[in-house]
């Protein structure tokens, strides 16, 4: 014999609850890849800003003494920490994803690069080395990168909030989910609550049955939807190394510390929301209750 | 015996010009006043239709009236506020007449759903729970589910959950309307003990003029929403103006 008083007072979920719960759990799993996908793109900005912030490139139109002129006046500016002539080898090294494997042609003449290192610090490096180049009569042009550092970091912040906005605008939408869930269970609870109400029950602990099941619900949804979101990224890492391409910015998605702590955040985030909305809902509800 | 108000003396329920309507229609209620002595066992009685959920609703503080004052055990319960009332319901035991039993829990853990709402041990009262369904005749279905039970099983499950607690007030809907006439008669007999061994303040309302006759207690008789007779003894209780 049984006859224990251990059975929940709220019955097991239904088929209501289970399509809630796949509704958290795609949610969740948005939210956490759109995380991902923030987090990785400030990652990439501030990853390949610091890669060129200080680095110059000088391309030097003329002889081989312009060149080694020019190094060496680039060498005694102030705010320069090195500054060498790339080699012939090293220009046709950056050129081969242009001109492919078969190289530049032998008597092809390139133009002198000089690869100048700044501190990272100094600002109108750029502008202060044509300035002094020019005055020395030597045809060069500066590049200090900072122009196309900006459009990556524009165009890095711009993803990062698109996906920031995403996750708030998804966030939101399960937070409204859950609430109408909630009050839809609620609805088809009303016996139960009525009876309990009418047994002396406070509004509070009738409230807490609600608020345990959604909490534990939210919680379980959202943890189901973070690994989904975790074995989605980690296939793409996975896809991205196989083929061993660089794609803009999925080279930066890595499973570091902070993504595990979005996705660690995500399913307690959604087990909140979905508490609070049943407190919210089932004490509205109470109040219609003498 | 459970603790008493200290207000012993306060009639255990009071209306006072109660009137109740649902909105802009003829009052379901109207300018009801009576009073219950407490200890006493009262019988209402009145054709279908005539108000007597209504009222035994306002009694176990499901609603609230349009107009007039409802107080129990010497409170007037329209001054309370939410906790209070919770505390309050905790001293009424309910017999519906649609039982308002929970489809997922056992005949044992439907009858100790209010000890559990009061925060009691489940080691404390389950002697308590299993002797009170042997009492009523389920001794034998402590586990069995709701929709299992005949019409007259849930019955004698919700009364058991309305006793359980040894509640100061017990209000109870038909309580005998589907049960055979032996099981009506113990029912009866296990109000009575509770009227007089523990002071029980009983209000039931009821078709059964059968039951009204062999309990020999107050009667109440309503009709279009009035309190239109009193049995005897009558000094407990003051007919509204018909």
């Amino acid at each position: 014999m049984r006859t224990t008083g251990t059975s929940p007072l709220l019955p097991k979920e239904d088929a209501r609850e289970a399509a809630l719960f796949f509704v958290v759990c795609a949610l969740c799993f948005l939210a956490a890849l759109s995380g991902l996908v923030a987090r990785s793109a400030y990652a990439a900005a501030d990853s390949w800003t610091e890669q060129v912030t200080g680095q110059i490139t000088i391309r030097v139109r003329g002889t081989d003494g312009d060149a080694t002129r020019a190094v060496s006046l680039v060498s005694q500016t102030p705010g320069i920490r090195s500054a060498h002539v790339l080699a012939r080898k090293e220009a046709e090294e950056l050129l081969k994803p242009w001109l492919g494997a078969s190289g530049v042609p032998a008597d092809l003449p390139l133009p002198h690069l000089i690869a100048a290192e700044g501190s990272g610090n100094a600002t109108g490096l750029g502008d202060a080395l044509s300035k002094k180049l020019s005055g020395a009569g030597i045809d060069a042009t500066v590049d200090d990168h900072v122009t196309w550092s900006q459009d990556v970091k524009r165009a890095t912040d711009s993803a990062g909030l698109v996906a920031l906005i995403a996750v708030a605008l998804l966030g939101m939408t399960a937070i409204a989910v859950i609430a109408f869930a909630t009050h839809a269970t609620l609805l088809a609870r009303k016996d139960i609550v009525e009876l309990l109400h009418l047994s002396g029950a406070r509004d509070s602990y009738i409230s807490g049955l609600f608020e345990q099941r959604f909490l534990m619900l939210g919680v379980q949804a959202g943890a189901v939807g973070a690994l989904l979101a975790f074995g989605a990224a980690a296939f793409i890492l996975f896809v991205v190394k196989q083929s061993d391409q660089r794609i803009w910015l999925l080279p930066q998605l890595s499973l570091s510390l902070a993504d595990g702590l979005i996705l660690g955040l995500a399913p307690l985030l959604a087990g909140v929301a979905a508490m609070l909305a049943a407190k919210v809902t089932v004490l509205r509800s109470l109040s219609d209750m003498v | 015996m459970p603790e008493r108000d200290e207000r012993f003396d306060e009639p255990a329920v009071r209306f006072d010009r109660v009137s109740l309507s649902y909105g802009p229609e003829a009052d379901v209620l109207a300018d009801v006043s009576l009073q219950l002595k407490p200890g006493s066992m009262t019988f209402l009685t009145g054709p279908s239709g005539a108000g007597k959920s209504t009222l035994l609703r306002l009694a176990y503080l499901a609603l609230r009236p349009s107009t007039g004052r409802v107080s129990l055990f010497g409170i007037d319960t329209g001054k309370l506020n939410r906790p209070t009332l919770a505390r309050l319901r905790r001293r009424i035991g309910v017999v519906f007449q649609e039982f308002r039993l929970l489809e997922h829990l056992t005949a044992y853990e439907n009858v100790a759903l209010p000890l559990r709402v009061n925060g009691d041990q489940e080691k404390r009262y389950r002697d308590d729970v299993v002797d009170l369904l042997k009492w009523v005749g389920l001794g034998d279905r402590l586990d069995a589910r709701p929709a299992t039970l005949s019409g007259g099983e849930k019955q004698r499950v919700a009364i058991a959950r309305a006793v359980v607690v040894k509640p100061d007030l017990i209000i109870a809907d038909e309580p005998t309307g589907n049960v055979d006439e032996e099981m009506g008669e113990r029912l009866l007999r296990l109000f009575r003990e509770l009227n007089r061994r523990l002071g029980t303040t009983l209000l039931i309302a009821t078709h059964d003029l059968n039951m009204v006759r062999k309990a020999k207690a107050d009667v109440l008789r309503l009709a279009d929403g009035m309190v239109v007779r009193v049995a005897a003894p009558p000094p407990a209780v003051e007919e509204a103006p018909a």
